[in-house]
């Protein structure tokens, strides 16, 4: 029987999980194995954390039910990016304050910006009274509130495999631009440009056509 | 405006993981690279959903979460100045906005029902799907800072100082939880600790 130095055996007794997973600093590692080597109390507990630590594993993995986590994570992520597109507009807005004199252009789009802001903080509250609302009452993409709009805008929604470059064209072809989303059902509100409009296009043309696109699952004008 | 163009599938980081992802960072905090952005999101979304699931974060906070801790690594990006891993920075910030989604919901992270034996299924005849039971009920009665040094450590792979680290404690203070959460796993898990000597 080896002597044990009580405070020797506490101590690696503490650092046993470190070196079950392969993580123990070198320096410790070396008198770590050597008291385990002597230490049958210590062996036993080691393979027991390398079991409970594998059976984690397999118990995280049985966990992961999500049928199409890809899609899950670029739906999630697609919320994210539109977070900071409204974040990143929004700061000319702020700039106006400190600013000298601007251009009517200018004061236009950040008055723009801001009002994605607005929007965005009024669509969120939306979303937030709709999570807490009782789960019997539904709220559709048709039934979102109508936003204040500058131009004749469309409310859709992307296919979850849509990407960000399929979504970018279809939205540029069509001459469209993001003023708002995604809201509670993941929908977005689209408005159309100066230009598209001049050249006869309307919320309900536009609607037509990017209903048929694949990468887009519903689309509709929005009542101004 | 229209979202700008950012690559789908992320692009595949290169060499170890650190260095690959301090990469992707250094582009976001240097030009704002939105495809760096979408690699790193994507190489922790899982992990971190992982890690919030454990926490008992609901499911419907767990993106909320995610998007609040990369929201950070967008805005703070050019801040880190790798005294850490990056993934000690990025799994931090998830494990204290996770609390504070905790406290929000008013969730009391650790069950405070009374173990039940009976409720492993006496049918099962698969060993793994019954130590699953059993490490599912022995988890849900930690505290959430043990379930978390537990997860850190065998499911992330961390080291003692990198899980300090994440829970913002002393390296003492997690080898003490650590210690208390393989005492309440033993008293919990005879097979997995091997207390029964079936099952190993």
């Amino acid at each position: 029987m080896n002597p044990r130095i009580p405070d020797t055996h506490a101590e690696a007794w503490a650092m046993l999980p470190w070196l079950a997973n392969g993580r123990l600093q070198a320096s410790d590692r070396e008198w770590v194995e050597a008291h385990v080597s002597q230490c049958v109390e210590c062996r036993g507990e080691l393979d027991a954390q390398r079991r409970i630590a594998t059976q984690i594993h397999r118990d995280n993995i049985q966990r992961d039910v999500s049928p199409n986590p890809g899609s899950e994570e670029q739906r999630s992520f697609n919320k994210l990016w539109a977070r900071i597109e409204a974040s990143e507009a929004a700061a000319p807005a702020a700039a106006v304050v400190t600013g000298g004199p601007v251009s009517r252009t200018s004061r236009t789009v950040r008055w723009l910006a801001a009002a994605v802001v607005v929007q965005g903080i009024g669509l969120a509250l939306f979303g937030f009274n709709a999570l807490q609302a009782d789960s019997s009452h539904f709220v559709t993409v048709a039934d979102a509130p109508t936003e204040r709009l500058n131009a004749p805008a469309v409310r859709l929604v992307f296919a979850a495999n849509a990407s960000m470059a399929d979504i970018n064209t279809l939205l540029t072809h069509q001459g469209l631009s993001i003023v708002s989303g995604p809201g509670a059902s993941g929908n977005f509100t689209a408005e159309l440009s100066v230009d598209a409009v001049a050249s006869g296009a309307s919320a309900d043309s536009v609607a037509a056509v990017i209903s048929k696109d694949p990468n887009v699952t519903f689309a509709q004008p929005v009542a101004r | 405006m229209a979202l700008k163009s950012v690559e789908t599938p992320p692009l595949r980081a290169t060499g170890t993981p650190d260095a690959s992802e301090r990469e992707l960072l250094e582009r976001i905090a240097r030009s704002k690279d939105q495809a760096a952005f979408r690699t790193l999101y994507g190489s922790y979304y899982q992990r971190l959903s992982r890690l919030l699931s454990r926490m008992s974060v609901r499911r419907e906070d767990i993106e909320e979460v995610i998007n609040d801790t990369f929201w950070v690594v967008w805005t703070k990006a050019g801040e880190f100045r790798g005294a850490s891993q990056l993934s000690t920075w990025i799994i931090g910030i998830a494990y204290r906005r996770a609390l504070n989604a905790l406290r929000r919901a008013k969730i009391r992270p650790v069950s405070d029902e009374p173990f039940d034996e009976d409720s492993i299924s006496v049918m099962s005849t698969d060993a793994a799907e019954t130590d699953g039971q059993w490490l599912a009920l022995g988890l849900a009665r930690l505290p959430v800072e043990q379930r978390m040094a537990l997860e850190l450590t065998y499911t992330l792979g961390h080291s003692c100082e990198e899980v300090a680290a994440i829970l913002d404690c002393p390296v003492n203070t997690v080898k003490t939880r650590l210690f208390r959460a393989r005492e309440t796993l033993k008293q919990v898990l005879p097979a997995l600790a091997g207390m029964s000597g079936e099952n190993s």
